[in-house]
């Protein structure tokens, strides 16, 4: 099987860094407030940290920005004009992603490619090839991706997937992008016939019956569980913003003068009561039960259902992020024995 | 292409302004610059910006058969309508669209049309109503009935006028506060509705409005013996992107702005959601 060791794996950051590539990759973040790593272009190849678990915010920052301009607008007299944002030029790799924060681009993919296509979002993944670190245990007691349909070492939404084993990783090439790095950077990768593929983390057996959990949701609009699960939630929309799946946003104008300014895009939330209330003052969301109803019915029935992806890929951060300790594998699970008790 | 096409509005220029009451405007955009004049479909609708304020969505509101002037009107409620209050003749708003799936046109083809509109509700169906008027002969008889909550808050009043004198279709209006000019009927608009003659199987009813009105107003057209599917409205919801992607008004399986905001009752009671 082809292996590349940890110390090429660093050669070949180094190697892209140097070829011109913006490299992403998991890095400490000096004087950050939180422990362990980001997501961060990475300066130098020194700086790739694999071994710290999860990032704190997920992949989908290097294709959706937290924050981006759509466009910036200057008046002159009564003639305005606008400026568009210059498409990517350079290549992207990622180097370190999680199955996890992987699968969650891919199945934005889909509805950033329905019937309209969201050029800004494709131009990002056309220009980026994401090289996935399998896991070799969980992160710790939120992960539940295996629960998800996914797994550890879960391929979907990599171009290249690393599977960790002593001194190096098993390189299996999911795509052709994943390929064309390979053929770009072959000293850096090596064959080896002791590694064989079987060696990757295993998937532990699912603890919710997910079929059950979408068909409890299909009919459970109207539910008490909704406002027993949500008693616990602020509102505040942490979980939406360090989910790798949540794809909402909203669109605002900030005005430099009254003659210039720009519009962006910003990661926005279905859980904050502003989302859906009308320039009227009416909102048809009243209640934070429909709030998280909304944001547990669309990740795992309504979207699933329309784009054919979980909206969830089981990284447990919405639940790490929550200053209520709401749990959303905990809420999965309640679902699947009512689903149980229903059936 | 350029990169942010798809957010990157048109430049449009309002060619001049119509005060429709105390607090809502027709902005007649200049339609030569617009690709998409006289192509879209009744029902859809635009985002319009006030560039340094935003961006919000409004129905169009003339027929694309009449493609001189890309129409909205627009009441003054939040910051973007507050700022487009403040422009005229000469200035430049954004345009994007035009999206949405529109009324059924087709469907209603060989139909009897009823339109039930109240207050700001007037100029979505008004898109349609031009749309039959100018394709008369498709279409069966055409009964507008129109409810505002004063004479003055009516919108389009020369050309509710119009509508009166014509042959094409007729036009019942209601206020719920008469004032010493009014001689026409008092009161909400679905009282117009009771005992109309109507063949249920060959109407349709487009109907929009406050949803207190919805309400009633499609208790009477079910009443009528009209079937859900054939009384139709277009839902609001606030949305930022009109392309099914910013998560705003989606509700249960539907983007609100791609696949409606036009709606039929049935649908509507499927939905998990009350708009």
């Amino acid at each position: 099987m082809r292996v590349i060791s940890d110390a090429d794996l660093r050669g070949l950051a180094a190697d892209l860094l140097a070829a011109g590539s913006t490299v992403w990759g998991p890095a400490r973040v000096p004087g950050s407030p939180r422990p362990g790593v980001e997501y961060r272009p990475l300066r130098e190849a020194a700086e790739l940290d694999l071994g710290a678990g999860l990032p704190f915010l997920p992949l989908k920052q290097v294709f959706l920005p937290p924050t981006e301009p759509l466009f910036w607008w200057e008046r002159k007299g009564t003639e305005v004009r606008l400026v568009p944002p210059a498409p990517p030029n350079r290549r992207v790799v990622v180097i370190g992603a999680r199955p996890c924060d992987a699968a969650g681009a891919d199945a934005m993919d889909r509805v950033m490619g329905w019937d309209y296509r969201d050029e800004l979002w494709f131009a990002r993944r056309d220009a980026a090839t994401v090289v996935t670190v399998a896991c070799e245990r969980p992160a710790d007691e939120a992960c539940f991706c295996s629960d998800v349909g996914l797994g550890p070492s879960h391929p979907r939404g990599s171009d290249l997937l690393l599977i960790p084993h002593p001194g190096g990783y098993a390189v299996e090439e999911v795509t052709a992008k994943g390929r064309e790095l390979v053929a770009a950077f072959p000293h850096r990768f090596r064959e080896d016939e002791q590694v064989t593929p079987g060696e990757t983390a295993a998937a532990g057996p699912p603890r919710i019956d997910l079929a059950g959990v979408q068909r409890w949701l299909a009919d459970h609009f109207e539910d008490e569980t909704w406002n027993e699960v949500a008693l616990r939630c602020h509102g505040c929309g942490a979980c939406a913003s360090v989910c790798p799946a949540c794809h909402c946003f909203d669109i605002v104008d900030e005005p430099d003068s009254l003659l210039a300014g720009t519009r962006r895009r910003n990661w926005d939330s279905c859980q904050t009561s502003r989302f859906t209330v009308h320039a009227s003052g009416h909102n048809p969301r009243e209640g934070q039960h429909a709030r998280v109803r909304q944001r547990v019915v669309h990740k795992f029935q309504v979207f699933p259902r329309r784009f054919g992806r979980l909206l969830c890929t089981g990284c447990g951060r919405c639940t790490r992020a929550c200053p209520a300790g709401q749990d959303l594998f905990e809420i999965l699970t309640l679902v699947s024995e009512r689903a149980l008790e229903t059936s | 292409m350029r990169a942010s096409s798809l957010y990157e509005p048109l430049l449009s220029e309002i060619a001049r302004v119509e005060e429709e009451t105390p607090d809502t405007r027709t902005y007649f955009l200049a339609a030569d610059a617009i690709p998409w004049r006289g192509t879209y479909r009744p029902g859809q609708f635009v985002e319009v910006s006030a560039f340094g304020v935003g961006e919000a969505p409004f129905c169009l509101s003339q027929s694309p058969t009449r493609a001189a002037f890309i129409e909205v009107t627009i009441r003054r409620t939040g910051s973007v309508t507050n700022r487009l209050d403040t422009y005229g003749a000469g200035d430049l708003v954004g345009l994007r669209g035009p999206f949405g799936n529109g009324f059924p046109v087709e469907r209603a083809r060989g139909k009897d049309l009823i339109f039930v509109a109240g207050g700001i509700g007037l100029p979505p169906l008004r898109s349609l109503i031009n749309y039959v008027l100018d394709r008369r002969s498709d279409y069966g008889d055409v009964k507008v009935f129109y409810g505002a909550r004063s004479p003055a808050d009516r919108v389009y009043k020369n050309e509710l006028a119009e509508w009166r004198r014509s042959p094409d279709l007729s036009v019942v209006e209601t206020v719920d506060r008469p004032d010493e000019g009014w001689d026409g009927p008092v009161g909400v608009v679905t009282a117009l509705l009771k005992g109309l003659k109507v063949h249920p199987a060959s109407t349709m009813a487009f109907t929009c409005g406050p949803p207190v009105m919805l309400e009633f107003v499609t208790a009477e057209l079910l009443r009528l013996g009209l079937h859900p599917s054939n009384i139709v409205t277009t839902l609001e919801r606030y949305m930022k992107c009109g392309v099914g992607k910013c998560g705003h008004c989606c509700v249960g399986h539907h983007y609100i702005c791609v696949d409606g905001p036009v709606y039929n009752l049935d649908q509507i009671q499927r939905l998990p959601e009350a708009p």
